[in-house]
This record gives C-alpha cells, sequence and structure tokens, in this order.
C-alpha cells in the first residue's frame, strides 16, 4: 500500500463505494445509551457527566430562549470530538478536515443565529455592529468593518476546523516520513525526530479537542448575542 | 384469547427482578484480547501459542509485504504509545472516578429496592405464577382426558382384531372336523389298530 501525501484527505471509497457515510456515522456506535438500570457501568456513568458537563457549560451564559439550542450544540461537540480523536488514529479518515464538512456545519448555524437576532430583536442585533463609544467620525468605517465581520464568520468557523486538522494530520504525515527516511542514514537523528512526533501527537491530541470546543463555544457565543 | 397467543410468548413473564450485571466485564489480557481466546488455544498449543501466532501472523504481513512499513507505521507507533501511557496512568483514575459518581446511587439501591418501592410489582408477579399454575394444571388434565379417549380407540381395536383372530380359528376347526367323512374315519381306525398290532408285535417281541 504505497501512500501519496494526500491519501488520507481523499474521500475514501471501497471498490468504488464511497465510504463517506460511514465514517460519518460511525462514531455514533462508540456512544451507548444509559440503560434503565439504576447503577449503569462505568463507561455510560462517564459519558453521562462528560455530556452534562458539556451541556452545562454552553448553556449557562444563555438565557432560556436558547436553551432549545442545547441539543444540537451538544451533539455537534460530541460530534466534532468524536471525529476529530478518531481521526489521529492511523490509517483512518477525517471527515473534518474536508473544507466541505466544516463549512456545511459552520454555515447554516451561523445562518440561523443571524436570522433569529434579525427576527426576533432587529435593533439589538443590528446594533452589535457598533461597539459602545467610539468616536462619531469612525461610525461608517465601523459599521463597514464589523459588517464585514459579521459576513466572514461562517468562512472563520469552517476554515478554522478544517485548516488545522489537516495541519496537525500533514505534519504528522511529513515528521513521520522524515523519521522513516532518516533510519537507514541518520539513526540518531531519527530518534530525536520521533520524539518530536511524540510531541506533535500530544499536541495534535489536544488540538483535536480544542478546535471541536472552539467551533461551539463561538457558534454559542453568535448566539448570545442574537437570541 | 390468551390461549392463542400463548406460543408467542418466549419470555418468562416475571417484571421483576431484572437480572443484574455482572461485577466485572470480561476478562482481557493485554487490554485488547479477550482470556477466552486463549483458552480456546491452550489444548493445542499451550501456553505460547497466541503469541507464536501473533508473531508469525506479523513477520508473514511483514516479510511478503502485505503491509508495507510507511510513515503511518510510524505514526501508528506514535499515537499507540500515547494511548497507551494515557490508559496506563489515568486508567485506575476514571474507574474511581466514575465509581465515585455512582455511590451514592449504589448506596441507595436497596432503600429503592423493589419490594420496598414497588410492591405492585411483586402482586402482579404472584397473580401471573397463579395464573400459569392454573394453565398448566388444566393443560394436564386436557392431555389426560385426550389420551385416556385415545386409549379406548386401541382397546377397540386390539378387541376386535382378537375376536376376529378367534373366530377364525373356530371355524377352520368346525370345518376340519365337519370335512372327516366317515370312510375316512374308518380308515384311520383301521390304520391305527393295525399300528397298534404292529407295536405289540414288537413289544411282545421285546419282552
Amino acid at each position: 500500500m504505497n501512500l501519496s501525501f494526500f491519501d488520507q484527505f481523499a474521500s475514501p471509497s471501497l471498490l468504488g463505494i464511497p465510504l463517506v457515510l460511514i465514517s460519518l456515522t460511525f462514531p455514533a456506535l462508540l456512544l451507548v445509551s444509559p440503560g434503565n438500570r439504576w447503577i449503569n457501568s462505568r463507561f455510560s456513568t462517564i459519558q453521562l457527566w462528560l455530556v452534562n458537563l458539556i451541556t452545562k457549560q454552553l448553556m449557562v451564559p444563555l438565557n432560556k430562549k436558547g436553551h432549545k439550542w442545547a441539543l444540537i450544540l451538544t451533539s455537534l461537540m460530541v460530534f466534532l470530538l468524536l471525529t476529530n480523536l478518531l481521526g489521529l488514529l492511523p490509517y483512518t479518515f477525517t471527515p473534518t478536515t474536508q473544507l466541505s464538512m466544516s463549512l456545511a456545519l459552520a454555515f447554516p448555524l451561523w445562518l440561523a443565529t443571524v436570522l433569529t437576532g434579525l427576527r426576533n430583536q432587529p435593533s439589538i442585533s443590528l446594533a452589535h455592529l457598533l461597539p459602545e463609544g467610539t468616536p462619531v467620525l469612525l461610525i461608517p468605517a465601523l459599521i463597514l468593518i464589523e459588517t464585514t465581520s459579521l459576513l466572514i464568520r461562517p468562512i472563520a468557523l469552517g476554515v478554522r476546523l478544517a485548516a488545522n486538522l489537516t495541519a496537525g494530520h500533514l505534519l504528522i504525515q511529513l515528521i513521520s516520513t522524515a523519521t522513516v527516511a532518516l533510519s537507514s542514514t541518520m539513526p540518531a537523528v531519527s530518534v530525536l525526530t520521533f520524539l518530536i512526533l511524540l510531541l506533535l501527537t500530544l499536541l495534535e491530541v489536544a488540538v483535536a479537542m480544542i478546535q471541536a470546543y472552539v467551533f461551539v463555544l463561538l457558534l454559542s457565543l453568535y448566539l448570545q448575542e442574537n437570541i | 384469547v390468551l390461549h392463542t397467543t400463548r406460543p408467542l410468548h418466549t419470555t418468562q413473564q416475571s417484571l421483576a427482578p431484572v437480572p443484574p450485571l455482572p461485577e466485572k466485564g470480561g476478562e482481557v489480557r493485554h487490554g485488547l484480547i479477550p482470556e477466552e481466546f486463549f483458552q480456546f488455544l491452550y489444548p493445542k498449543t499451550g501456553v505460547t501459542g497466541p503469541y507464536m501466532l501473533g508473531t508469525g501472523l506479523v513477520l508473514y504481513l511483514l516479510s511478503k509485504e502485505i503491509y508495507v512499513v510507511n510513515y503511518e507505521t510510524v505514526a501508528a507507533a506514535c499515537i499507540l504509545s500515547v494511548i497507551i501511557y494515557g490508559v496506563k496512568k489515568f486508567g485506575a483514575d476514571v474507574a474511581a472516578f466514575a465509581d465515585k459518581l455512582n455511590e451514592v446511587t449504589t448506596k441507595l439501591q436497596f432503600d429503592f429496592a423493589p419490594p420496598t418501592c414497588c410492591p405492585l410489582l411483586c402482586v402482579q408477579n404472584n397473580i401471573a405464577m397463579l395464573l400459569e399454575t392454573n394453565y398448566r394444571e388444566r393443560l394436564l388434565t386436557v392431555y389426560n382426558e385426550v389420551k385416556k379417549r385415545l386409549d379406548y380407540q386401541v382397546a377397540m381395536q386390539n378387541l376386535k382384531r382378537q375376536k376376529e383372530q378367534d373366530h377364525m380359528i373356530q371355524w377352520v376347526e368346525k370345518n376340519v372336523i365337519q370335512s372327516i367323512t366317515p370312510q375316512q374315519q374308518k380308515e384311520s381306525i383301521a390304520k391305527c389298530i393295525l399300528d397298534l398290532k404292529a407295536l405289540s408285535k414288537s413289544a411282545h417281541a421285546a419282552v
């Protein structure tokens, strides 16, 4: 199996059958539903605790109307966490490295927040375009800048997620290639490269979790402004 | 209606208690391979069997280049060492944490056990048992009644056959006796007398 540098980012297929749907829905198989027992298994308990932690963390700043978003935000967070972390395993495909997927998640959710704000409280959400206490002369420029900032949010959300993960995976790939290439000529340097790879892997694990959290946190922030 | 749906009832009818979860999960060696696999191979290959299998498999895949060593191998080694380190270092703590999350419910489990929390379930259970006993008794009665009727039929057939056989034998005997004509009778008697004379002669001679 000779891999080129970008095979891991190609949409997976087996004999012409696209497997991308399986790669998207597989993480759900790893989650257990809490059974109707008095005392649940350790795995179930920890999963429940984690989901509660995430939901509490996300919902505390939101008002009562925002709590309607609890389900989608928590499930998005769990999905991103799982897909990102599973992508660190060898020979796996990370769907979130695909820009199409990140933008497909970011754009509709951002648009939903903006439309909610414009529909329910249009003046307040428009007022967010102008921070308080700006000098009068700067107001036109600032409005333009804030509008641009608003419009670029979905692209930023999507690209941030995809770019971070892609860069991480690519770095791991390149440094591993370097390790393999150096192992025959300069083994000591190869060992050093392997140590760098270890540190990078730890970083990637952290990045995987942080990126998922940041994505959902930003969405909840945009929601806070508008709901 | 109950008797028509009875064949569809495959499980027991009791509602409580729910069968308990096992205390510990399945035994696993090296965190991945179930113990049953080792036990499965033990009779044929002994203790080192599975390890030899593993080593042989890995060497086969490598030497035949079915698995090519590339950059993913190194990345795999990396992430697996991170995972194994994480599990070994934090595994017990996570388990203790999960147990701590559950400890309140564990302490309360006997306070909220079904007899104290829902006696209705026990009553329903008892009624279900009584109904089942009654049903089985009636089933036995039906079985016995049907058996009696079938036994009667069998006995009737046997009796009929016996009577036919007896009658046939009698009829055959009667006809044979009737068919012996007086001429035949005289001849057989004369023959018997001749035989007797011959016997007496030889007996006379013996004496």
